[in-house]
Parts: C-alpha cells; sequence; structure tokens
C-alpha cells in the first residue's frame, strides 16, 4: 500500500469518528450552527480526500452525504433523527470499505447496489419530495407460458439514472447482456399471505440500479393503511429472462419486464446552458467525425470537457460521446445524433435509430491513449497559458476595492507565464503597467496591458522556432509514469511533517519484547557476581558486577516505565463507541437514556484496554436491555422517564477502576436464587442460606442468563460469565452491587499494566513453578498433625477458619506425595481464588521475581493451568501457574 | 529551489500535493489552516501558493484576502484548490487574491503544468 493511501486510511478513520461524535452532540443541540458548519467541513473534506483515489462508491455516497449535509448547514433541511441514521449508515457503509481497501487495498465490485441505495436514500432526504409515479400503458401478451405484462422502451417512465450507472449499462448491453426493465407491483394484500416484497426485489441478481416509489400519491401519510403494500418496485438487471421469470414465478401477473436498447441509456444529463458550446466547436467535432479523424475527435473533446464544468447538460453529451466512439465505432450515426444534440440541447431522439440497429455484436473496445507526448504537452502548454491570462483578465473585470497585494500578485502571475512561455521582452512592459496601477490602485492599467498586448489574444500561436523547448524531462517522465492511476506513480514516500507520530503498533509490541529480553539478560548479572564469588573465588569481581548491575537495573526499568508510558492509551479509545451504541440500542428498545462518561483520560496499557472492550460492551447492552425499565415503567414506580448509564473510569494506586451505573429496576435476590437453583446452579441448602450479595454475584456463574426473553441485544445464553473470565485474564477482577428498584452498580478493577508480572517461586517435585503475587494471600507451614480430613478432602484451620489444602502435585497429577520439612511441616500457599482461600500444598517456597510473562501459544496454548511462560535470569524456564483454572 | 506552500486542513490532501510537487523538484511546506498559513508566508515568502478553501480557524478566502493586505509581503501567486466548482466560489476566490481556481482532486499534471507556469519555469 502506498504512503498516501495510508494516510488518506488513517485520516479518513479519525473523520469518520467525528463525524460520529458530531452526530452524537448534535442529537442534544439539533440547533447549535457551529456543530453542523464543524459536520459538513469533516464530510466535505473526508469527499476530497477520497476523490484522490479510484473508489467511486466512497466518493459517491461521501458526495451525497455532503450535499445532505450543505443543505442541513444552510437551513434548506431539517436536522431529524431519520437524518443522522441516514448519515451515519453511510459512515458505516464507507468504515467498510475502508476496512476492505486497507485489507486488500482496493474495493470489492459487490458495493455497487449499496452504495447506489445509500446515494438514493440520502439524494431523497435532501429533496424531501416522494417521486411521482406515472402509470404507464400496458398491453398483454404471452411469452415462455407465462403471463408477463409487456410495455415498449419507449413509454417507459423517465428514469432518472446517474451517469456512471447508465454508461456502465451502456457497455453491458453493447457487450451483448440484456438489459431488463423490471418493474414489480406487489398486491396490497401481499403481507398476509406471507410475501416478503422487499426480500423478493432484493433476490433479484444482478442489479443495477433500483428505486422504489409510492403506488399511490393521491393519498396522505397519515390515510395510509400501513398492513398494505403501496410500494412499486423498479430496477434494471442484466439477469437472464428465464432467471427472472423463475424468481417471480408466483407472482407473475406483479411484474413488467422490458428489454432495453442499449441506446435507450444515452441520456445526457445536467445544468443545460445554451452558451456553453458554440457551434464552432460542434461543426469542427462533426467534420472530424466524418473525416474520421477519431484520435483527434478524442482529443478535442476531451479538451472541451476539460475547459467547461463537469455538471454542464453538454459535457455529459460529451462524455456520452467519448463512451459512444469507444464502445461502437461504427455506428456513426449514432454518434452523429448525440453530437448533434449540442446545438439545440434536446435529449437525443433514439427511436429511429433503434428500429435499425441489428443485434449487438462483439465489440473489440479501444482504450483511449493514456500516454502524453511531446505535441499534445505543447498543446497543454499553450491551454494552460491561455486559461491562466484569461483568469487574470476576469479577475482584473471584477469590480470592488483593491488591494495593493492583488495587483502585484497578478502581476506575478502574468510574470511567470510569460516567462514560461519566452516572451521576456514582455516583463518590462508589465512591470510599468503595474506600476502604474499600484499608484492609480486601480487594475485599469493592467487590464489594457493584457488588452493590448498582442501575445495574449485568445490565439496564442508559437511559431515553430519560438516554441519553447517544453520541459522536455517532464514529458519523458510523463510517457513513463502516466499510466491509469497516475497517483501511484508520482507519488514518492514523503512523510509530512507533524509533532505527534503515528508509530505502527507492531514497532511498539517489538520494543516491549526488546526490553522483556534485556530484563531477562539483566538478571542474569546477579548469578554472575553469585559464580564470580563462589566458583571462582574473586569477591572483588562479584561486588563490581553488583554494582554496576544496580546501575543497568536502573536504566532498565526507567526505559521500561517509559515503553509503558507509549503502551498506555485512554480509556476513551473504548468509551467513544458508547454513545452511538447506546443510541441505536436505546431506540431499538424504545427506551430513553441518558449516557454520562466520566474518566476518559484515564489511561491503561494498550492489551489491557483492548481486553476490556468486549466485556464493557456486553455489561452497557446488558445494562441497557436488563437494567433499565421502559419509560412507562419508570414513570409508574416515580422515576424520571429518561434512564441515567453512568459509565466511569477512575485511577486506584496500579489499578484502573471503570464503573458502569444505572438508576434502573436493579437485580432482584430473590429471582436470581430461583432461576439458579432451577439451572441447578446452586442446591436447596444453599438457596435457603445464600446471602442477598451472593445471590447477586450468581449472575457471573456459567450458564446463567435471566432473560426470559431472548432478545438479539444480549442474553444469546453468552452471560456475564463471560465477562468474568475476560477480566480474568487480564488479571482483573470484576463486582456487582445492586439494590432492587434503585439500580445497579458493575465495577471492573484492573491492572494499569499487564506487561511485568510480580511472581513467587515454589518447588514442588523437584521443578520449579511461579505463582502471581497478587493472588498470594500468605503462606505458611502447616505442621502435618493439624491436617484434617472432611469428607475425603484435606482441610486445616487457619486463625479460626477452614481453608481447603490441595496437593499441587495432585492438581498436576504427577502421582507423588508432597515433601514435608524436618519438623514434618507442609510449605503451604493459601491463595485467594474466586473470592474464596485455599491452601495449595508444595515442596518449598522460593523468591519473588518481577517476570515478563509470556502467553503460551501454539500447541501449548490450551493448557489452561499455565498462563505463561517466563525466562528467567541463569537462563531457564519458568512456567507460571493459573491457578483459578487450575484448582 | 522554488520554495512552495502547500495549505489545507486535510493531511491527504496535503501529502497529495507535496508528493507531486516535490517529485517535480520543488521544496514544499504545509500548513494546516489559514492562521498557520499567514504565520508561515509573513516569516518567510514562498514563490508560489496552493490554498484550500474549506479550513477551521481562517479558511482560503481569509487567509488570502488577510495575505495580499500586507504591504511589506512578497505577493506571489495563489491556486486556490475547491471541491466547489460554482461560480460564486471561483469569483469570491478571485476577490480575495487568487489568481487560479481549480476543481478537487488535481491531476499531477495539471497542478505542475500550472505550477510551472505561473513560477515562470522552461526546461
Amino acid at each position: 500500500m502506498n504512503s498516501l493511501l495510508e494516510q488518506f486510511l488513517s485520516e479518513a478513520r479519525d473523520f469518520l469518528q467525528g463525524i460520529g461524535e458530531k452526530l452524537m452532540q448534535l442529537e442534544s443541540d439539533p440547533t447549535s450552527t457551529p456543530l453542523m458548519a464543524e459536520l459538513f467541513r469533516f464530510v466535505h473534506t473526508l469527499k476530497g480526500n477520497s476523490g484522490l483515489f479510484d473508489f467511486p462508491e466512497m466518493t459517491c455516497v461521501l458526495h451525497a452525504s455532503e450535499d445532505l449535509m450543505d443543505a442541513v448547514r444552510n437551513g434548506r433541511v431539517n436536522y431529524s433523527q431519520t437524518l443522522a441514521d441516514q448519515l451515519l449508515e453511510a459512515m458505516d457503509f464507507v468504515g467498510s470499505l475502508m476496512d476492505e481497501i486497507e485489507i486488500t487495498g482496493k474495493t470489492g465490485s459487490n458495493h455497487f447496489a449499496t452504495s447506489t441505495e445509500l446515494t438514493k436514500a440520502l439524494r431523497a432526504l435532501l429533496n424531501a419530495h416522494n417521486a411521482v409515479y406515472v402509470p404507464v400503458a400496458i398491453e398483454t401478451y404471452t411469452e415462455d407460458g407465462l403471463a408477463v405484462k409487456a410495455i415498449s422502451w419507449s413509454e417507459l417512465p423517465e428514469l432518472d439514472l446517474p451517469e456512471t450507472v447508465a454508461m456502465g449499462l451502456y457497455r453491458c448491453s453493447i457487450d451483448g447482456e440484456t438489459v431488463f426493465w423490471l418493474e414489480y407491483t406487489p398486491e396490497p394484500e401481499c403481507f398476509f399471505k406471507g410475501e416478503d416484497p422487499f426480500f423478493l426485489a432484493r433476490q433479484i441478481p444482478d442489479t443495477a440500479w433500483r428505486h422504489v416509489i409510492l403506488n399511490n400519491t393521491s393519498s396522505t401519510l397519515a390515510e395510509m393503511d400501513v398492513f398494505s403494500s403501496q410500494l412499486v418496485f423498479q430496477l434494471l438487471t442484466i439477469a437472464p429472462a428465464v432467471e427472472l421469470d423463475d424468481l417471480f414465478r408466483y407472482v407473475p401477473d406483479q411484474i413488467h419486464r422490458v428489454k432495453i436498447p442499449a441506446l435507450a441509456f444515452v441520456k445526457p444529463n445536467g445544468r443545460k446552458d445554451s452558451q456553453a458550446i458554440d457551434d464552432d466547436f460542434i461543426n469542427n467535432v462533426l467534420a472530424l467525425l466524418d473525416k474520421d479523424e477519431i484520435e483527434t475527435l478524442i482529443r478535442t473533446i476531451n479538451t472541451m470537457l476539460e475547459l467547461s464544468s463537469p455538471e454542464l447538460w453538454s459535457s455529459s453529451v460529451l462524455r456520452w460521446a467519448l463512451q459512444l466512439v469507444d464502445v461502437e465505432p461504427e455506428n456513426k450515426s449514432a454518434q452523429r445524433t448525440l453530437l448533434n444534440t449540442l446545438r439545440a440541447q434536446t435529449p437525443p431522439d433514439w427511436s429511429s435509430s433503434i428500429m435499425e440497429m441489428n443485434e449487438p455484436r462483439d465489440m473489440v473496445t479501444v482504450m483511449p491513449s493514456v500516454s502524453v507526448n511531446l505535441s499534445e504537452l505543447s498543446d497543454t502548454l499553450l491551454r494552460d497559458f491561455n486559461v491562466v491570462i484569461n483568469t487574470q483578465r476576469e479577475i482584473l473585470s471584477l469590480g470592488g476595492t483593491w488591494s495593493a497585494g492583488r495587483l502585484k500578485s497578478i502581476a506575478a502571475t502574468l510574470l511567470g507565464c510569460y516567462r514560461a512561455v519566452q516572451k521576456l521582452h514582455e516583463v518590462e512592459s508589465i512591470e510599468s503597467a503595474l506600476q502604474l496601477a499600484l499608484t492609480k490602485n486601480s487594475p485599469e492599467p493592467l487590464l489594457d496591458w493584457l488588452n493590448n498586448s498582442s501575445a495574449s489574444t485568445q490565439e496564442l500561436v508559437f511559431t515553430a522556432e519560438e516554441a519553447p523547448i517544453i520541459v522536455s524531462n517532464l514529458a519523458t517522465q510523463n510517457e513513463v509514469k502516466f499510466g491509469r492511476r497516475t497517483e501511484d506513480a508520482v507519488i514518492t514516500g514523503a512523510v509530512a511533517a507533524s509533532k505527534m507520530l503515528k508509530v505502527d503498533q507492531d514497532k511498539i509490541d517489538r520494543l516491549m519484547n526488546l526490553i522483556g529480553e534485556m530484563v531477562v539478560a539483566k538478571n542474569a548479572l546477579p548469578y554472575l557476581a553469585n559464580r564470580a564469588e563462589t566458583v571462582f573465588g574473586v569477591r572483588d569481581l562479584a561486588r563490581e558486577i553488583k554494582a554496576q548491575y544496580a546501575v543497568i537495573n536502573r536504566v532498565a526499568e526507567e526505559m521500561q516505565d517509559t515503553i509503558m508510558q507509549v503502551r498506555m492509551m485512554p480509556v476513551s479509545f473504548i468509551f467513544q463507541r458508547f454513545p452511538r451504541m447506546v443510541r441505536d440500542i436505546s431506540r431499538k428498545l424504545g427506551k430513553e437514556v441518558e449516557l454520562v462518561l466520566e474518566g476518559e483520560a484515564t489511561e491503561a496499557d494498550k492489551n489491557i484496554i483492548e481486553a476490556l472492550s468486549d466485556p464493557l460492551i456486553h455489561i452497557v447492552r446488558n445494562s441497557l436491555d436488563h437494567g433499565l425499565e421502559m419509560p412507562d415503567v419508570r414513570l409508574a414506580v416515580g422515576k424520571s422517564v429518561t434512564g441515567k448509564l453512568l459509565i466511569r473510569a477512575s485511577q486506584e494506586s496500579d489499578r484502573v477502576l471503570i464503573e458502569i451505573i444505572d438508576d434502573g429496576k436493579g437485580i432482584d435476590p430473590e429471582i436470581i436464587k430461583h432461576k439458579a437453583y432451577e439451572k441447578g446452579l446452586i442446591d436447596e441448602t444453599t438457596l435457603e442460606r445464600i446471602s442477598d450479595q451472593d445471590a447477586v454475584n450468581l449472575v457471573f456463574a456459567a450458564g446463567f442468563s435471566t432473560a426470559d426473553v431472548i432478545s438479539d441485544l444480549s442474553g444469546r445464553g453468552v452471560g456475564m460469565d463471560v465477562v468474568r473470565s475476560a477480566v480474568e485474564k487480564v488479571n482483573g477482577t470484576v463486582g456487582i452491587e445492586s439494590e432492587v428498584g434503585k439500580g445497579t452498580r458493575l465495577y471492573l478493577s484492573l491492572p494499569l499494566s499487564m506487561a511485568v508480572t510480580n511472581v513467587m517461586i515454589i518447588q514442588s517435585n523437584q521443578q520449579i513453578f511461579g505463582v502471581p503475587m497478587d493472588i498470594v494471600v500468605e503462606t505458611v507451614r502447616v505442621p502435618h498433625s493439624h491436617i484434617q480430613r472432611i469428607k475425603q478432602k484435606q482441610t486445616t484451620v487457619l486463625r479460626g477458619r477452614i481453608v481447603p489444602l490441595l496437593s499441587l502435585n495432585d492438581l498436576l497429577a504427577s502421582n507423588v506425595e508432597q515433601l514435608p520439612n524436618e519438623d514434618n511441616e507442609f510449605a503451604t500457599l493459601i491463595l485467594r481464588v474466586h473470592g474464596e482461600h485455599v491452601g495449595i500444598l508444595v515442596d518449598e517456597f522460593r523468591e519473588t521475581v518481577d517476570i515478563i510473562l509470556k502467553p503460551m501459544t501454539g500447541i501449548l496454548g490450551g493448557l489452561a493451568g499455565y498462563s505463561g511462560a517466563a525466562l528467567l535470569g541463569d537462563g531457564s524456564v519458568l512456567m507460571v501457574l493459573n491457578p483459578r483454572e487450575l484448582i | 529551489m522554488k520554495q512552495i506552500l502547500v495549505i489545507d486542513d486535510a493531511a491527504t490532501v496535503r501529502l497529495y500535493h507535496r508528493n507531486i510537487l516535490e517529485s517535480a523538484g520543488y521544496s514544499v511546506d504545509e500548513a494546516i489552516n489559514g492562521i498557520e498559513a499567514l504565520e508561515k508566508a509573513l516569516v518567510k515568502p514562498y514563490d508560489l501558493y496552493v490554498v484550500d478553501v474549506n479550513m477551521p480557524k481562517l479558511d482560503g478566502y481569509g487567509f488570502l484576502n488577510e495575505f495580499r493586505r500586507q504591504e511589506d509581503a512578497v505577493q506571489s501567486p495563489a491556486i486556490m484548490v475547491s471541491t466547489e466548482m460554482g461560480e460564486n466560489d471561483k469569483v469570491l476566490g478571485y476577490a480575495a487574491g487568487a489568481n487560479l481556481y481549480l476543481t478537487k482532486p488535481l491531476k499531477p499534471t495539471e497542478l505542475l503544468s500550472y505550477t510551472r507556469l505561473l513560477l515562470g519555469e522552461v526546461a
């Protein structure tokens, strides 16, 4: 991918984000002019950027969005929810296109229909009046045994096809495809017959264009019967007739299918301006056509196209002419008919040409030449020169006040142009005209100079010897470079200067790995010092190594901190998607929710933030779905209609606390208890004795879901247990507090960073293992005599509490007894697992170390009992246990 | 080496213009809005300005209006580049002090050809 495309994608994502945010803000402040202006600017710039690339679908949708926002900004269209929805949908589409571009470097060919649809919808909002359906004359005849009503193509209603679509269809049609116009009018009672007209219409294969109009324009929206279909689907498809008939075999009487001849698509559109093209030009091109000088013809048309505004009707005619010349070079009469329409500016009448038209032939497609040769370039220079000079004339003729700067700039421009064409003798006279203009403070002297100067007439002609040796290096470069996608070739990797650096994630990760290795290498020094002393007996060297270690240790720690800082990301990274999500979900559920975000600037490690994203979304969905009540229910219990959802992040020493608080109906412990009992999660005695808080905590139990109805929002069997395990995976904890009728508070507590883990090394069965320190409560030595068996399980009483004991060897399924020390005491780790204390019998305790934990990957990735491995300073591997899974 | 100031709020467009102009051997500076452009242009004179219209803080019209009013500044040509092709937008640009009004997206040939012309360059 080239750097320009990368820059585009990265900037475009920022814009999409910005557009989403601004729309959200507009929702609460729909009349804010600055917001609208900002929103327009975002869409506008994004569209401008996309225009640099060949992504027609994206540009098309963005263009429509831009026009719509422009109308909103100028008050021509009112901001509404539907409008916001439509814009958001369009932006989602653009986002999905960008994802695709990011992966494949281009957009697929299957977005045409979506983009056309979105564009239509946006344009519809812009026009804000319904299309009027004109009933067409219909005669019936039978074909293929199916009663298909047919109408002639010339009687079709005026189709407002975008030019690109029409051109595509025209080419298809010439290439031998049959294009059908299909009109599908579902009967009003269709909904009661189990028909789904919309689905059926979308089933039609190879649809190039479609739209839906209202069948019944006489009644107002309020009078319409929502249970009867009022729609007419109109579309153009290149699917075979058999396929279409098969698709509509149940409703043959509801469709009209008409074959459309290629030329019927040749229908220029745009703003008509009789001044745009003069007769000379028309005569010229017609003459070229008669003389069969096709290349000159194409060049002339191209030149005219570049000189005139693309939205003109005449420009559309010229574009079509290029298509015709390209696709149907033999069909001179059609080309002539088309070019002749430039005079009267009336649509071409194809009825006679189509009558005599034969079957479509196979055509050799002639691509227009794209290389730039020298003579053409001198043409271009000449043309550009005239454009600039005429522009200066135009500017000088403008009224208003004149600043010296403007006059100087015009003189500078003229000087540049005349220098460029080597008319150096004009330089002096321009300068004196400027002096005169400056003293008079008027554009007249310059204008006079322009009008009097012989060289500035419209037709500046170079004589053979005078013709400048035009930038010949450019010309040669151009021949090589200006292929189809000029941008790709010209772009060399220049990077814009900026104070912020956007760095590839991989690079940071690599840095992180390197510092990990450095910590390990550094930790080897104490071992070395030890060896120097014990093996080689050089105590002084050992001391020096230790001193040096202290220095390296300090630098390494600082470095580690710095890299951690780089990896830190604000939680706003995940918070920013909530406004949109909450809005969408609450609208879907018919609830009114006010979302409050706090502490978005709180930072945590990138991995933590990323791991948090899914659980948080799940929790928020749960709160919206199950927590907050419907507006009428809230009113009935005396709460405000709008529910409040607060998502707050804060830092507590070395942990990040994230709270999700709603003022909904809360969790009823009674319901939870019984649900859990029904599902067999707790037994009868527990049901009797369980405290309310413990009951509420049951929502985290695996396989628990309280929703009576499974909605598509939450409660598809994936419950809070998934949230809990996702949070625990990054060494976090999750808790819940709830008061019936008042609301629920869910909180996640997460480490700031998970890069460095403090573990305690223990020994068992002649191997060493690591245990994360954050779950170690204490280490004790339990005398053999204090171990009792209760129900076949080993336990001991520790400070008045019964603690179950498990042997590590048993847990790891090695059939060896734990070794006690000389006093017959067992080394026991007391761990806090799932909120309970558990004792693990091991052979011996060792020191604690800071390690860089690497998760198990590949074939070892499935070993749930280990959270990962780490390299120790002496080069050995330490396996770190995951007691939560082990027990 | 001729110095060109590219003024546009979109980084993509700036990069696009920079790449085209640098490939032809010009030295390019960037400004992200009219204010920044003024700050740069008043410190160091440029040989050409490529100006976007719609920008935050100070737009292209605003920049040109202000810049052309500067007595001491070297008044180099300015190309205004916009997505708007309406006649009115054009006239506004000219009245503000643009010397050429082009429509986005610019083709590399187009930009280079006009640049060479305005800078008075022959091979």
